[in-house]
């Protein structure tokens, strides 16, 4: 069936072959499926494709030669250079390095014969594209732990490698976070206080709000006990309240400079809405990448064939172990995939009646998942009511600790659900009957959606506590005044205890649950129970989704608490060490391996949804919930989101009429429909396109088979001619 | 393994090698450094030559199981000069563009270098893969065949450049995996 091995096939390899080959008809009288090679490599098709690939260095130099870049697919006549050519491209062509400098020589004996404006139009292009060069070398130095990711990748492939290079992501998102933060809110106040700029502090004018809702007691104990501070410094109470760490610090109108006043409560709130949408278009500017690549592929699943054997060896790595490891996961990987071909065949040839059978377990089972989801929602709902009402007691009055423990209530039955959900989640998959690949994602999918669900269920919680006033529903101030003066600053501090203690558990598992595994399966190998539990394995999507969750507390408690993305970033930096750390001296890479691609992919979108779900109790906080009376800069509007009516009350009344037309019902609607109109276009217009594809496939694989007809049938008369007596 | 003359390259040469490669002046130098390393005493860097075996025992090409195949198709006449050695360090750096990467790409996969992968070419590669021998037949016809399904658009069984081409093009993998840090400073 395989194609004639003629003796010495001539190999077509321009590149480095000088001469032109003669066409070698000798002929193989056993290939009828496919045709010689050779026959092929004589077809105009095929030469005219590698001539595009390379050049073709004529053997006489006198006469003309023929030069492309591998990827220019300009028509040529012999003997031309394109005037498109410049330094750049020559980089691109598959040659050596001295034929490229003969080339170049040609290019500017070429060149000489430009008009003036030519000339100099390509040698400044040149010079601005080695300036964009240099500058891009420079910038490659600055990037962040350059060094550590590159040895990560070269010993553990690129799966891991995503991990730590989406960390370093975030700790740069989180960063530019806080800068916006700190220009918009923090440095006036700064330049004020410390008496930098001849400014001072606006205070927020007398209204003639209930003084009641003003009132904002400080909480001061007589004996300060000398754990006090660290429980302050945990739960964010105490000295921290005051501190510019919290919404309620923040309780001025503007700022007064020379020239003009500095608005405060627009900054803040423009800053909020920048730092979304900021983190917005980062995210989708990354995932674009990937996500071009799904929407190329038509009706492939994901992890195709072609990619998993072209491109399935990572060829960075470099020691030994992962390089065996490396093939044990390919051969792993491959398996698995044609096992899942097969699964689903015999799903596809299901009876009817075992397909209701399945679909009213998948259901029943379905309906379980919801069940503990909500049996979690509810634990955290309990242990948030219990947690606030119990925390105003007064620290004399309680044992040691027990305060840190009821503050930190919520935090402990979120991080206790997280643990054990996604066990029972694994094993009631097994019962649904799906396919391998099909169930690890759909796990990993309830899993996220668990863990970033109770963060909301947190937030839903007081929301609900601070809106709640016994049996009257709070006419006096809007919220419960009483228990809550200023509730933004404990939301603030319920988010920052949230991340004080997820870095602790992170830490702690770490420390207390890696290290010793290591040492006991390095130390104490004669027990088989300690062998079969074995090292720890680098889990990829349990640590994403940590730090995802992360990423959704900074997200939503940056809003109330302004420093909180520095405390993120920081956060994140000293993980990446001791993940690090970790996964270097305590971890077995997994014999699944994740593929890079699909990495990317998964992260992005997980931290997509992390977003969506982070902005839901923010624009309803800003929006339904009374801002407070008592701290913050707020006090004088109703919401937080009052300002922006305020400022456009401001704007001379052409713009007001405009900006009140856009937002107004008589616009939205038309322009709702307008673009669901080009959406159908638009889909119509790939469907179109994806029909198109197809007829010529079609088309492509019948002219291949009428060209295999018509060599098999020349050979056939070759052999006749030369059979025939002379 | 000898120690050249301490042949320092002049900047023309370093500027030039920028400009016809995609390696950044860091890496040049590096492989500059390497290269000076293992070639033979007495000799210019310009003119001396490593063997294919020299190549092959670099950190970054050892446990590579196409690395004979690299070094064919980089090499001429199966000595590597130090532009040899640029040139592959080019085609594998993170910043070459895609159609270089896929060119080469083809021409390492093709063992018997008749232009096209063919089924023995792909038998090849799942055996390098695989990294051993007891590779059912069924188990090799059957990757084969899906990866001919999907590639090979004239089903010809073989896929000639522009099938490799429109396949790598939709993978998502391939730019990443197909890089290689030959410096190792």
């Amino acid at each position: 069936m395989s194609e004639s091995s003629v003796g010495e096939l001539p190999a077509r390899r321009p590149s480095r072959q000088l001469a032109t080959h003669q066409e070698n008809l000798s002929v193989d009288s056993s290939c009828f499926s496919s045709p010689p090679v050779n026959f092929l490599q004589e077809l105009p098709s095929y030469r005219s494709a590698t001539r595009r690939r390379t050049t073709v260095l004529a053997r006489d130099k006198q006469s003309s030669i023929l030069l492309k870049p591998s990827d220019s697919y300009s028509s040529q006549r012999e003997g031309e250079i394109t005037e498109n050519l410049n330094t750049q491209s020559i980089r691109k062509y598959a040659l050596n390095i001295s034929e490229k400098r003969r080339l170049r020589d040609i290019q500017e004996t070429q060149m000489q014969y430009l008009s003036e404006w030519d000339q100099w139009k390509r040698y400044s292009s040149k010079s601005w594209k080695r300036f964009l060069e240099k500058a891009h070398e420079m910038t490659d130095h600055l990037e962040l732990w350059r060094k550590d990711i590159r040895s990560i990748e070269g010993k553990f492939g690129t799966g891991i490698r995503s991990y730590f290079s989406f960390l370093r992501f975030l700790v740069l998102l989180n960063s530019v976070i806080f800068l916006i933060i700190f220009t918009l809110v923090l440095l006036p106040v700064l330049l004020t206080k410390y008496k930098v700029t001849n400014s001072t502090f606006v205070l927020i004018p007398f209204n003639d709000i209930d003084m009641e809702c003003t009132v904002y007691p400080v909480s001061s104990s007589g004996l300060i006990y000398f754990y006090s501070y660290a429980i302050d410094l945990l739960s964010g109470t105490g000295f921290l309240e005051g501190t510019s760490l919290f919404y309620g610090h923040y309780t001025i109108d503007g700022v007064k400079f020379q020239n003009f006043t500095y608005d405060l409560p627009l900054a803040y709130l423009i800053s909020t809405i920048a730092y979304l949408a900021l983190s917005l278009l980062w995210i989708v500017k990354r995932s674009v990448e990937g996500f071009k690549i799904n929407l190329i592929r038509s009706e492939e699943h994901f992890q195709s064939y072609c990619n998993k054997i072209f491109a399935g060896w990572d060829f960075c790595i470099t020691s030994h172990s992962t390089a065996s490891l490396r093939h044990s996961s390919l051969r792993y990987e491959l398996r698995a995939d044609l096992e899942e071909e097969r699964i689903r065949q015999k799903i596809a040839e299901r009876t009817s009646e075992e397909t209701i059978r399945i679909y009213s377990l998948r259901l029943v089972l379905n309906g379980l998942v919801l069940a503990v989801l909500s049996v979690c929602f509810y634990a955290i709902y309990v242990a948030t009511t219990f947690s606030q009402e119990h925390m105003k007691k007064e620290i004399d009055k309680m044992v040691f600790g027990e305060n840190l423990v009821i503050s930190y209530l919520p935090s402990i039955v979120i991080t206790l659900a997280n643990f054990i959900t996604p066990i029972i989640f694994s094993k009631i998959i097994r019962y649904e009957d799906y396919s391998p690949g099909f169930e690890v994602r759909l796990t990993i999918l309830r899993c996220v959606f668990m863990r970033l669900a109770t963060i909301c269920v947190l937030v839903f919680t007081l929301g609900s506590k601070i809106t709640s006033c016994g049996d009257d529903a709070c006419e006096l101030c809007g919220y419960n005044q009483k228990l809550y003066p200023c509730w933004e600053t404990q939301v603030g501090q319920e988010m920052y205890k949230l991340m004080v203690f997820d870095f602790i558990i992170i830490m702690a598992v770490t420390l207390f649950v890696d290290f010793p595994r290591k040492l006991l399966v390095t130390y104490c190998s004669s027990s088989k129970l300690i062998q079969c539990w074995g090292q720890q394995e680098f889990a990829i999507p349990d640590n994403v989704l940590g730090i995802v969750y992360g990423q959704t507390i900074c997200w939503i408690g940056a809003f109330f608490s302004p420093l909180l993305p520095a405390v993120a970033t920081l956060k994140f930096i000293i993980i990446f060490y001791v993940k690090k750390l970790s996964l270097l001296y305590t971890c077995r890479p997994s014999p699944r391996q994740f593929r890079a691609s699909n990495s990317n992919f998964f992260f992005l979108l997980v931290l997509l949804i992390g977003l969506c779900l982070a902005v839901i109790p923010l624009t309803i906080s800003m929006s339904r919930i009374p801002s407070s009376k008592a701290c913050g800069p707020f006090t004088n509007f109703n919401t937080t989101w009052d300002v922006i009516p305020k400022m456009v009350s401001t704007f001379p009344s052409s713009l007001q009429s405009l900006v009140r037309a856009i937002t107004s019902e008589a616009f939205a609607v038309p322009f709702f429909m307008i673009i669901c109109l080009i959406m159908f276009y638009f889909i119509a217009l790939a469907g179109a396109h994806k029909r198109v594809v197809d007829q010529l496939r079609e088309q492509l694989s019948l002219e291949g088979r009428d060209k295999r007809y018509l060599i098999q049938k020349l050979t056939e008369a070759q052999r006749d001619m030369r059979s025939q007596p002379l | 393994m000898g120690q050249c003359l301490r042949y320092q390259m002049h900047w023309e040469d370093l500027e030039e090698y920028q400009a016809l490669t995609f390696l950044t002046r860091n890496e040049i130098l590096c492989i500059h450094d390497t290269f000076l390393k293992l070639c033979p005493v007495g000799k210019c860097y310009k003119e001396a030559t490593l063997t294919m075996e020299q190549i092959s025992s670099l950190p970054a090409l050892r446990v590579n199981p196409f690395r004979d195949r690299i070094c064919k198709v980089f090499s001429h006449n199966d000595v590597f000069s130090f532009e040899d050695v640029l040139g592959m360090a080019s085609v594998f750096s993170e910043q070459a563009c895609p159609s270089l990467k896929i060119e080469y790409a083809f021409r390492i996969y093709d063992f018997n270098e008749n232009g096209f992968i063919d089924e023995e070419d792909l038998q090849k590669i799942v055996l390098r893969l695989l990294d051993n021998d007891d590779v059912s037949e069924d188990l090799m016809m059957d990757l084969i065949h899906h990866v001919l399904r999907e590639s090979d658009l004239d089903n010809d069984n073989m896929l000639s450049f522009s099938e490799f081409e429109h396949a790598m093009a939709k993978s998502p993998d391939f730019m990443t995996s197909f890089r290689i840090h030959f410096w190792g400073c």
